[in-house]
């Protein structure tokens, strides 16, 4: 049933522009036009931002973080072997995947900590990566709490993940 | 990024400069992806746009967003409704494009939209969706019984994130404008 939500509502979009008398070739062209811009525009800050989450991760400083958190995530509600993804999340959208099918591999696809980890995932987002895209080349400064912010609301989203995946 | 360097530069030097240019390949790679990714989607949203449709769903959203965002600007409205329903509709990949727009036209009106465009990040990085995609087709692969079933604890516990840091968010601009 949901697959055919999205080709279904893209149907109607184009009967319905259709209908308006709108040029959808020449207007689809258009915007498939500003890709290469867009992507050009922010090619740097991705590659900043990526370069210094990968030297994050390889020089074991995260590592060692996630250590001196697990206790405490432990302490909220959230399962040892979940904490890697839920600390990995904000920075890498691979490497917390690598993480989420390694757990589903590990544990199975029904069991407490898959559904745990699956919720998590689907319910958090590549923070560090989403606002460099969104503020790239963008004038305004100190976005900081905003991050702060977001972070803890994922964080939040994984203690309810875990508390209501049992109980659900 | 700087204690990461100087930990490198301890445990493994020559990593250094290798690590920077293979992950800087991968985001080639990745950025070769997003112009394929974006090219379908900004397609459409133009043609969203274009068509009028795009107005519609700005005013059907409207009153929710001028709550949350505190913006009048019908421009802003309309990208961020954009942005709201590809998360909402569980399509990343177009809540990006439409969220770098919003940011763009909402960078216009500084310092009045500040507030708006650091809540734009909030409200995404909970990214509420009604379809987790991703993580459905991932445990169906794997030979889950019900794939299905943690659509409803994601749903109800990337709203309790969400507003909870709308809550913050709102409560950290009052103490810094001195109102609290």
């Amino acid at each position: 049933m949901s697959i055919y939500i999205i080709p279904l509502l893209l149907i109607f979009l184009l009967v319905f522009a259709k209908v308006k008398k709108v040029n959808v070739y020449n207007t689809f062209c258009q915007g498939a036009k500003k890709s290469i811009s867009l992507v050009y525009d922010i090619f740097p800050y991705i590659v900043a931002i990526m370069i210094c989450i990968t030297l994050f991760r390889v020089s074991g400083i995260c590592g060692g973080l996630i250590k001196i958190l697990s206790p405490i995530f432990n302490f909220l509600g959230i399962p040892n072997e979940v904490c890697e993804l839920v600390l990995l999340r904000p920075f890498s959208g691979s490497g917390s995947m690598s993480i989420l099918q390694d757990i589903i591999s590990n544990y199975g696809a029904d069991s407490y900590i898959s559904r745990c980890a699956c919720c998590i995932f689907g319910s958090s987002e590549t923070i560090f990566y989403v606002a460099s895209v969104y503020f790239a080349g963008r004038k305004i400064k100190n976005i900081a709490p905003a991050i702060i912010i977001s972070l803890i609301g994922n964080i939040i989203g994984a203690i309810f993940c875990c508390l209501f995946c049992k109980i659900i | 990024m700087l204690a990461s360097l100087l930990v490198l530069l301890i445990i493994e030097p020559n990593l250094i400069i290798n690590t920077m240019i293979n992950e800087s390949k991968n985001v080639v790679a990745l950025c070769i992806n997003l112009v394929a990714i974006y090219a379908v989607w900004l397609a459409i949203l133009e043609i969203l746009d274009k068509s009028g449709l795009g107005e519609k769903l700005a005013k059907i959203l409207s009153p929710i967003i001028k709550k949350i965002f505190k913006t009048d600007n019908k421009e802003h409205i309309k990208y961020i409704a954009y942005n709201l329903s590809s998360n909402i509709l569980g399509l990343g990949n177009a809540a990006t494009p439409s969220g770098i727009k919003a940011i763009k036209s909402m960078e216009k009106d500084i310092p009045k939209t500040k507030f708006a465009m650091l809540m734009l990040v909030v409200v995404n990085s909970t990214s509420i969706q009604l379809l987790p995609t991703t993580v459905i087709g991932l445990r169906a692969s794997a030979g889950s019984i019900s794939p299905s079933d943690i659509i409803f604890p994601s749903i109800l516990a990337s709203l309790v994130a969400t507003i909870v840091s709308v809550l913050l968010l709102i409560i950290y601009n009052k103490i810094k404008r001195g109102k609290l």
